[in-house]
């Protein structure tokens, strides 16, 4: 079956990050000036307001800093996910992502739990960073 | 020592429309009546009102909301003073707090601060209105949020709770006796909409939204509006209703930054938002009597007691009963209409509304009996925003 759920969208600015999870690499943008990643995508570092900055690939490791479990359905895509992990990962870069646990026990799921990206390629076009135990 | 300003100016009326499922009228409609109400209540005329300061809610993200054009609809002629603001839940504090300043200094003498929403439709969910329908598709980053199905506040502040829980060992259950006691008090206030009792039973049973929230962790979607008007302390005192003294303000906005060295979830604006409203007024979290706080979610009812100074963190909810639907059983005085999970979800108006009713000593039968101190919380965002106000009524 077709994948039916909500797909990126990127735009001008965010593309080279959506071209880089299509070449399963995690890219965050690095400010030099105040050594500094960030995450999500801004024109701007919100430390000192340098717009110097340029595109690093993630280790992609990180902790789960906190996660939910979604049973409501807002999207008629996710009938037959439901209930399924939502999650926000602390990058060991130190910023943070919203993302989807996988191939875990819910039941193992712990804040700090150590995790690690895999690269879900939902279509031909577009792949999504999901985290799964290191 | 309190700041000169304390006690200095007052809410001097206020007007709460029918709330809920009410259908067949817009947020404008619903923000008249609160201004026909609460100039009743103060004993104004309508060309008494020379100022307007607008909060729309959900309304106003989907294009129908209250703003400017409201004072058209109204045909107010005498303003000296007009604003649409927006800092989510915490725009009904800052509304009311400049609104103080305002009168205090004599830009104004009667500023009417009003809410208005109407986001539900006869045969809609209350889900949909605020889980993005109606609103078009995010591009960039935005666009990986329903990419990995995250929807609505009830995942933002599920994602926040389930990090306090965790630290501090609150339990689903917890959790519940928040929603019951509030309840409870909700059985005996007029206004609200859910007046039903709950068991803890109840609690567990409602289905599951974003887990760790059942249903009944939820506060609840309302159409309806609430208007406050406010004057000097010297203006409130020869009006008709007993005026609820403004003696504390404070804001606290920690914002959200999704990064390491930022703490969020487990911490909210409220400290220093209450360090700054407790310094007006002269009081510390000892001498508070009644709490009427954002209660967006369960959760939020126990980071608020926490950072108020209340509890300390992790044992707010040691001030809850075990069982508090069980009639001997003393509820804290804390939202005592019932607040948004069960009265109505007026945003930052829900808890200052109440705080009003209370300070007023007009509860009814669920008037608290010391009243002195009435603390109001606003928050907005996931815990990113926050307003205080400290009412009395006592002058001084």
């Amino acid at each position: 079956m077709a994948y039916d759920k909500p797909l990126p969208s990127p735009d001008e600015q965010t593309q080279p990050f959506f071209d880089g999870l299509r070449e399963h690499k995690l890219l965050l943008q690095y400010f030099p000036s105040a050594d500094h990643y960030q995450y999500p995508y801004s024109d701007r570092c919100y430390k000192d307001w340098s717009t110097d900055w340029e595109w690093r690939e993630s280790s992609g490791n990180g902790e789960v800093y906190t996660w939910v479990r979604m049973h409501q359905l807002y999207h008629p895509s996710w009938k037959e996910e439901i209930p399924y992990t939502l999650a926000v990962v602390q990058l060991d870069e130190g910023p943070r992502m919203n993302t989807n646990l996988v191939n875990v026990d819910v039941d193992e799921i712990r804040v700090g739990m150590r995790v690690k990206v895999m690269f879900e390629d939902v279509t031909d076009e577009h792949t999504l960073p999901k985290f799964e135990p290191a | 020592m309190s700041d000169p300003i304390r006690g200095q100016t007052a809410i001097c009326g206020l007007g709460i429309t029918e709330m809920g499922k009410v259908y067949g009228h817009d947020a404008s409609w619903f923000a008249g009546e609160s201004i026909r109400l609460a100039i009743e209540d103060a004993g104004l005329e309508k060309d008494d009102i020379d100022g307007l300061l607008v909060n729309p809610g959900i309304t106003g993200m989907m294009g129908t909301g209250i703003s400017i054009p409201l004072q058209g609809y109204l045909g107010l002629r005498n303003l000296r003073l007009l604003n649409h603001m927006n800092s989510f839940g915490a725009t009904a504090s800052a509304m009311v707090q400049y609104a103080a300043l305002a009168v205090h200094h004599g830009m104004a003498n009667y500023v009417a601060c009003i809410f208005a929403d109407a986001p539900l439709q006869q045969g809609g969910s209350a889900g949909a209105a605020y889980g993005g329908a109606g609103r078009r598709g995010p591009t960039g980053m935005a666009s990986l949020m329903p990419a990995f199905g995250f929807y609505g506040a009830n995942t933002s502040y599920a994602l926040a709770a389930r990090r306090y829980m965790e630290r501090y060992g609150i339990a689903n259950n917890d959790l519940g006796r928040v929603s019951v006691a509030q309840r409870r008090y909700a059985v005996d206030n007029p206004h609200a909409t859910m007046r039903q009792p709950l068991t803890l039973e109840d609690y567990h049973n409602s289905r599951w939204i974003v887990e760790p929230f059942h249903l009944l962790d939820c506060c609840l979607v309302s159409n309806g509006a609430v208007c406050t008007i406010v004057t000097t302390a010297e203006r409130a005192r020869d009006l008709k209703s007993s005026p609820a003294y403004v003696w504390g303000m404070g804001q606290g906005h920690p914002g959200n930054f999704p990064h390491a060295e930022i703490e969020v979830g487990t911490t909210s604006g409220a400290t220093v938002s209450g360090e700054t409203a407790y310094r007006m007024a002269g009081v510390g979290p000892e001498d508070v009597d009644v709490c009427e706080f954002y209660d967006c979610y369960t959760y939020t009812v126990l980071r608020t007691i926490e950072d108020y100074g209340l509890a300390k963190p992790g044992e707010a909810i040691g001030l809850y009963p075990e069982d508090p639907a069980d009639p001997e059983a003393e509820l804290p005085m804390i939202n005592t209409g019932g607040g948004q999970l069960s009265s109505y979800y007026m945003w930052g108006m829900t808890p200052i509304s109440e705080g009003v009713i209370q300070a007023r000593g007009s509860g009814g039968d669920r008037q608290v009996e010391k009243h002195d101190i009435v603390l109001c919380s606003g928050n907005g965002g996931t815990l990113d925003t926050h307003g205080t106000l400290i009412l009395s009524p006592n002058a001084n």
